[in-house]
């Protein structure tokens, strides 16, 4: 089943033409790479697909509906959970309240001013147990500002995850991490999607990473779909193994 | 119309508009490279006007005119460029609003100095003969010095133009001022480019006091009116925009003129509508760009410790009773004098601590906060003496009015962000001030509202309960005020209050939480203008009497220095400071005529050492320090709690 499809998506920022007809589609439970050099489009076009640009022209479906242009807002309340290449948290709040703000959002609890925050025993046991799954509960009590970066790599996946997204796109979920945060890291994201049926879609600049866990890599070169498929598919495609890959790919 | 009067009143209107350009040139020009937006450029407007004043008492003839002219512009260039370098320097890196109130200060201490140096009487200064004589255009008269100042103005403009466009440190300061990390990264040297363009700013506000001397009269305070109407021009024109400031200065120069002869009452509104219908249709000004969000990494996070998370910490409910305890007691010891100083002291600081929920707690600055106050003081005393309105009815429906007003406003406001956020709240506070002050048949005018009765309160079947005494009227009010700051406190502690924390801390990240930003904005703003306007209400009943005084855009600046002076990011912060405002200001205006100075210098000090406040200090310390004892509980999680 389908959970997400974007037909020939458009978007240019003045004469630059950073998304140029990109379509993809992505199955329920697939983890799916977006690869491609530096500048080319990735990034700008995972804000298309969470509304925080609208695309010149194209589509995004998302479980059927469609979703093109929506602001972000509405987008997440649908089941689509993102997250930042720079990392994208609530820095003077607590690692706990990072997460339970989240939760507040997502189980609707936090339009009534005058509930205690407190109160919501079940809440936060939910960001207890969601930090713990990502490794961060036994500093859920620090400021999110004094985190390491892989910390607050993590932190940022945790706030995504609290509200509990069918589908997750992660922007170089392990941007800056050390190499064993990492792997940490990409062992967790595949442990939630296969225990969750979590639908994951990453850009990744590591190689190891990317062939490592995704099921389907979509390759994108200066805005345009260059290649599509598995991953044994896509070390075997010559234009990408010439136009990006190089040599990189080499059993 | 003949032709010379036309002729007569567009050159008033253009002499205007020159005037107007001079100043908000160089205010556009610092906000454009500083992001600065200098509340002290009025003042130094002020200095360039007293500094011609001064030399021309020596320097006599017309070559000692000259002279002047040319050496008080440059004496407050040398003044601005110490303040930069020994003052605004060290809190770039802090959040805008420090930046302000540092500047704001500035205005409290110029103001005050100026007033001992040159004394508090107006002062002009006499035209030179040789441009003091009047010609004759078009049938018209018009003074020589109009059109010498409608020469020069252009002639700045072209200077400016040449200066920024075709000298090299020009365009390393447009090239500054469209990409700050761009310049940092070509190796300019900031420190001493934005030393130089901030004098270079100063220059055009003492050139433009300077020439406004001999037309216009000097006199401490001048500035604060002539720098509204620079921040009118540049948010019009859009921040940072040279030619939106020139344009602006048009339109105003033009409105103004028109204003006095078509609209002579409303003259003052209308400056204030034409910003506010400009902003709605194009939020950034005229020729504005949205500005950058700053980059997290850009922000100071030093404050994170000052603020006891209510998720991770308690204050023990006696440490929050005892002084309500106390208070109750208060007037079994003190006389009336005391009980009206703290009666005084709770309005503000409901408001203060309204406020707050805006700017510690949302992250929104709001400079027209008085308008709320106001609304609620105006609603009481309307509703009291031309409805014939209960005590208790005319105060519930304070808030209400307040709140209505603050749904208006705010659906406006929070398309907005940082300083333009700020300035169109100060536009509306003025908007609604100047229709109070002239609406002579509806609010009494700049005359106010007199003698509000303040009739006993009905309560179902009983003899009413008075509240016409200062002792009666101090309970009255502490209930009020202390049921309200509960509710405040309710909602800082909700997850309501958190999810605003978490808009105030990223909005981009709110968003995808999936927060509607605007919508909790909206609706904080709503909240704080209802209790704001409440505590107006309060204020209508305890003093009786009203004037337009209260909404005037310098009152929006008081819950703004309270909640610095007591810590942005803590719920007591704004009503502690509150007392000391109101106990600073009360004694000293008793004691000293120089209270503006004592309060800039105050917060100056507090701006520069200790920006989260006295109790964000103080948190700060509590948290080191009694963590461990009782008065402060941590409060954890652990599965075992529950299970
Ligand atoms: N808001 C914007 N305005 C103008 N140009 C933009 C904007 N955002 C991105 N671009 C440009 O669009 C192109 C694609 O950028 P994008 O950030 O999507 O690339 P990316 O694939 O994510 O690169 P990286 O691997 O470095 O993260 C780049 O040339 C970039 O400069
Ligand atoms: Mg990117």
């Amino acid at each position: 089943m389908v959970i997400l499809e974007v037909d020939n998506v458009v978007k240019s920022f003045g004469g630059l033409r950073a998304l140029q007809d990109v379509s993809l589609s992505v199955a329920k439970g697939e983890i799916r790479a977006v690869i491609g050099p530096n500048g080319a489009g990735k990034s700008t076009f995972f804000n298309v697909m969470t509304g925080l640009l609208s695309p010149d022209s194209g589509n995004v479906v998302f479980n059927g509906e469609r979703i093109t242009g929506m602001p972000p807002h509405r987008i997440i309340r649908k089941g689509i959970g993102r997250s930042f290449q720079i990392t994208n948290i609530f820095p003077r709040m607590s690692v706990f309240e990072n997460v339970q703000v989240a939760l507040f959002s997502h189980h609707g609890k936090n339009r009534n001013p005058l509930s205690l925050a407190r109160k919501f025993r079940e809440i936060g046991e939910e960001a207890l147990s969601i930090l713990e799954q990502v490794g961060l509960a036994d500093k859920y009590d620090a400021s999110a500002s004094i985190l390491s970066h892989g910390d607050q790599k993590r932190l940022e996946i945790a706030i995504s995850l609290a509200s509990r997204p069918a589908l997750l796109l992660l922007d170089e979920p392990t941007a800056g991490m050390s190499r064993f945060e990492s792997r940490e890291t990409v062992a967790l994201l595949q442990k939630i999607s296969r225990e969750q049926g979590l639908t994951l879609v990453f850009t990744e600049h590591d190689m190891d990473i990317v062939f490592g866990i995704s099921e389907r890599i979509t390759v994108l070169q200066q805005g345009a779909v260059i290649a599509d498929g598995t991953p044994a598919e896509i070390k075997a495609n010559p234009q990408v193994r010439k136009a990006y890959l190089g040599e990189e790919i080499t059993e | 119309m003949d032709l010379s009067f036309l002729t007569v009143q567009v050159l008033s209107a253009l002499r205007q508009a020159a005037f107007l350009f001079l100043i908000s040139s160089g205010l556009t020009l610092v906000f454009g490279v500083l992001n600065i937006l200098n509340f002290a450029h009025g003042a130094l407007y002020m200095l360039g006007a007293y500094f011609i004043y001064w030399l021309t008492l020596y320097l006599v003839g017309p070559g000692g005119f000259l002279l002047a002219l040319l050496a008080a512009p440059l004496g407050v260039a040398l003044i601005a460029a110490v303040l930069e370098m020994g003052l605004l320097r060290r809190i770039y890196i802090q959040e805008e609003i420090y930046q302000l109130l540092l500047t704001y200060a500035l205005v409290l201490i110029i103001d005050d100095l100026a007033k001992i140096v040159f004394g508090p009487e107006f002062k002009s200064v006499p035209k030179p003969d040789f441009v003091s004589g009047s010609v004759t255009l078009f049938g018209g008269t018009v003074p020589v010095y109009t059109l010498l100042v409608v020469v020069l103005a252009p002639a700045v403009a072209a200077l400016l133009w040449y200066l920024l466009y075709k000298t090299k440190t020009g365009k390393v300061v447009r090239a500054t001022s469209s990409d700050r990390e761009m310049a940092d990264a070509l190796g300019i040297n900031m420190s001493a480019l934005f030393t130089l363009v901030f004098a270079f700013g100063a220059i055009l506000a003492g050139l433009g006091g300077a020439l406004a001397g001999p037309v216009r009269t000097v006199f401490p305070g001048v500035g604060t009116e002539v720098i509204i109407e620079c921040f009118v021009v540049v948010v019009i024109g859009g921040l940072g925009n040279l030619w939106g400031a020139l344009i602006g200065s048009i339109l105003i120069g033009a409105l103004e003129t028109i204003g006095i002869i078509v609209f002579p009452e409303f003259e003052m509104a209308l400056i204030y509508l034409l910003m506010v219908a400009v902003l709605v249709v194009r939020p950034w000004g005229l020729f504005g760009r949205p500005l950058k969000i700053k980059a997290l990494s850009e922000k100071n996070l030093e404050m994170e410790a000052q603020e006891i998370s209510p998720v991770h910490f308690s204050v023990h409910p006696a440490v929050r009773w005892a002084p309500l305890l106390l208070l109750l007691l208060v007037p079994l010891v003190a006389g009336r004098f005391y009980q009206y100083l703290l009666t005084q002291i709770f309005v503000a600081s409901l408001m203060a601590i309204a406020f707050n929920l805006l700017l510690g707690m949302t992250g929104l600055l709001s400079f027209g906060q008085a308008a709320f106050f106001g609304v609620g003081a105006y609603a009481v005393g309307l509703l009291v003496t031309k409805a014939g309105f209960g005590t208790l009815p005319a105060l519930l429906l304070s808030p209400a009015v307040a709140a209505a007003a603050a749904a208006v406003i705010g659906f406006f406001c929070v398309r907005l962000s940082g300083v333009h956020f700020a300035m169109l709240t100060l536009a509306f506070g003025q908007l609604i001030y100047a229709v109070v002050f002239k609406w002579y048949g509806f609010t009494g005018g700049d005359n106010g509202i007199q003698g509000i009765p303040v009739k006993p309160i009905a309560v179902a079947g009983l003899a009413g309960i008075d509240i016409g005494s200062t002792k009666e009227m101090y309970y009255f009010v502490l209930v009020v005020v202390g049921l309200s700051v509960e509710i405040l406190r309710r909602i800082r502690s909700s997850p309501f209050g958190a999810t605003l924390k978490s808009i105030r801390e990223n909005g981009q990240r709110a968003s995808y939480l999936g927060v509607n930003v605007k919508l909790y904005q909206w609706t904080a703003f709503v909240v704080a203008g209802a209790f704001t306007g409440l505590a107006g209400g309060l204020y209508a009943l305890m003093e009786k009497s009203i004037s337009p005084e209260i909404i005037h855009w310098t009152k929006s600046a008081e819950p703004v220095l309270m909640t610095i002076i007591g810590g942005i990011y803590t719920f007591v912060g704004p009503a502690v400071g509150a007392v000391v405002y109101i106990i600073l200001n009360s004694y000293l205006v008793a004691w000293t005529e120089k209270w503006a100075l004592v309060l800039g210098l105050v917060l100056l000090t507090l701006v520069l050492l200790l920006p989260g406040g006295v109790v964000g200090f103080v948190n700060e310390k509590a948290r080191q320090i009694f963590g461990k004892l009782r008065c402060i509980r941590r409060w954890s999680f652990s599965k075992s709690t529950t299970s």
